[in-house]
């Protein structure tokens, strides 16, 4: 069991945005959630990264629960999110973004008195080529284009080497071509460094195109989920999607 | 290989300027008249308290207003150990260090919760609580009157002596302290300046660097604290008071807290301004406003940061020119 929801609950005040969403997430999957806006999908990523905590229902990440776990915590266990409004740090470079992630990650953002330009260097050289950033090592994060800034903040996720990976809209704003790119580095992620990505979409090209699996959520609770042909062929997903958009 | 050559020149003349700046400091006791050398003491010690200050504010992000705190506590404590108790001079200089420390714990653990424009009134409140502390307690800390007599010993009785042993002191300092800055921990809390949610997501636990940062810039104002009260001979209680916290805050503000020695800078002219201008005029703080103003509209990010900038942006300028005219060389100029 990798990662496992069960009957998570999340109230605003009256509202309800979670509504006891119970789903399991295998390791390894490319791992799609999708709904219309308000249904709730960036609140059941906040109760799995922390951000938010639950109403009721518990959260299990590799058999342990991690319900109660603040965000810092369950990040050391490995599990990682990208925020969906890049969040990058605009007076640093793109190396030192990076930097910061591995020094973090790799426990080290104690030591007072050696320079932190001597740790990961290579390896902050490979997460920069792998993404696609090499060449703007060195410019601040609030001067590059704005795909770049979500690669880099994809390049920042995966220096905290997560065994799961969150990604909420990974392609956002991005151009047809840069959604492109984008598709084939969260291919490549889960190929090569062999990460679970669980990430939310509104773009349905990018989730059939990518998701192994997709689950569906309305109105906070969860629909249909398993894999993509199924959910396309869900009576009630049509009614949720044709209905709502025709 | 180009730009790693250009960082090492530049790196290179860095330190050199501030090996010139040492000699500078080592020579200045022969050449300078005493008044002036007390100055320069002063300069040195106060650039201490900046150096603390900005730690919090350039690369932590977080306005302290009531650095005056652990400054005037530590140097309360050396006055008080060496004039009512009579304990050795060099202990009683790592007591008051360790008070600084202590006190910087236990504020730190309240306001390191908060941030922005809250961080800096909590700062201050408590600021202003151990000022009042030792303001009213008379009998205790002589209250209003102060502390005479806080001689150092024969050995630095001298006021070059003691000078050199300033120097000495600010220069090691310096140099921990800028080591501290380049660290990963001193990355971490730029990041944390920078937006510190995102390092929160890293697996930072933002809370404990944010307290461990503060106890350090309670240890660098406290050591201002200690070397202040047998320099000055005396400890005042107006050394607590808001008005000198606020004095690193405009010397980070007139050097520039981006730059680690912007705050130094400021707190130099600062210094030597004050001085000066006392020969013409009591009303000093007009002049200083008029300054901060000039800075603030017509040089942003300070003198220091200002020139760095300009500086910048012609090397870029000009290694621009280069590279256009070099194009299909194997860059060896």
């Amino acid at each position: 069991m990798f990662l496992q929801t069960q009957a998570v609950t999340k109230d605003f005040g009256k509202l309800r945005a979670v509504n006891k969403v119970s789903l399991e997430i295998l390791k390894g999957d490319v791992h799609a959630i999708i709904g219309p806006n308000g249904a709730g999908k960036s609140t059941f990523f906040n109760l799995i990264t922390g951000y938010h905590r639950t109403t009721s229902g518990k959260v299990l990440f590799k058999g342990r629960e991690i319900t109660h776990l603040p965000a810092y915590r369950r990040c050391k266990l490995g599990i990682t999110r990208s925020f969906q409004i890049t969040s990058i740090y605009p007076k640093l470079t793109v190396y030192e973004s990076v930097l910061m992630a591995l020094l973090s990650h790799r426990k080290v953002t104690h030591h007072l008195f050696s320079s932190a330009k001597k740790f990961f260097n290579e390896d902050v050289w490979r997460i920069l080529e792998d993404i696609g950033l090499a060449d703007q090592a060195d410019r601040l994060g609030d001067s590059i284009s704005h795909g770049d800034k979500k690669r880099l903040e994809l390049a920042v996720t995966v220096g905290t080497e997560p065994e799961l990976l969150l990604l909420d809209e990974p392609t956002c704003g991005m151009s047809p071509e840069e959604t492109e790119m984008t598709m084939g580095l969260i291919n490549k992620l889960s190929q090569e460094r062999g990460l679970t990505i669980l990430f939310t979409e509104h773009d349905m090209g990018v989730v059939f195109g990518i998701a192994k699996r997709i689950s569906v959520l309305h109105q906070g609770a969860l629909i249909a989920d398993g894999p993509p042909q199924e959910v396309r062929e869900s009576p009630e997903v049509q009614k949720v999607y044709l209905g709502g958009a025709a | 290989m180009q730009t790693a050559q250009i960082e090492k020149n530049g790196t290179f003349r860095k330190g050199w300027w501030l090996v010139l700046l040492v000699v500078a400091a080592v020579v200045a006791p022969f050449v300078i008249s005493e008044f002036y050398l007390a100055i320069l003491g002063e300069a040195l010690i106060m650039s201490l308290l900046a150096l603390s200050f900005n730690l919090l504010f350039g690369y932590m992000g977080q306005l302290s207003f009531g650095q005056a705190a652990f400054y005037g506590l530590s140097g309360y404590t050396v006055a008080m150990l060496i004039t009512k108790a009579h304990f050795n001079f060099w202990l009683s200089l790592l007591a008051g260090i360790f008070m600084a420390i202590v006190l910087g714990l236990l504020i730190g653990y309240f306001c390191v919760r908060l941030r922005g424009i809250y961080f800096s009134i909590l700062t201050l409140a408590f600021g202003q609580l151990i000022f009042f502390v030792i303001y009213k307690w008379h009998n205790f800390t002589g209250g209003d009157d102060g502390i005479q007599g806080v001689f150092p010993p024969e050995l630095l009785k001298s006021p070059v002596h003691y000078y050199f042993f300033i120097l000495v002191v600010f220069v090691a300092a310096t140099l921990i302290l800028r080591r501290i800055v380049n660290s990963p921990f001193g990355y971490t809390l730029k990041s944390m300046r920078e937006n510190s949610e995102r390092t929160e997501f890293l697996g930072v636990n933002i809370g404990r660097y944010q307290l461990i940062a503060f106890v350090i810039a309670a240890a660098y104002a406290g050591l201002a604290g200690v070397l202040w009260a047998p320099f000055y001979r005396s400890m005042a209680p107006s050394s607590l008071m808001w008005i000198k916290s606020g004095e690193p805050v405009m010397a980070a503000i007139l050097g520039g807290p981006s730059l680690f020695f912007g705050p130094v800078l400021g707190m130099f002219i600062m210094t030597f301004f004050h001085a000066w201008v006392l020969g013409f005029t009591v009303f000093w703080p007009v002049v200083m406003g008029a300054l901060i103003l000039i800075v603030i509209f017509f040089l942003p990010g300070g003198i220091l940061g200002f020139s760095q900038e300009k500086l910048k942006e012609r090397r870029e300028r000009v290694q621009g020119t280069l590279e256009q005219g070099n194009v299909g060389m194997t860059g060896d100029q």
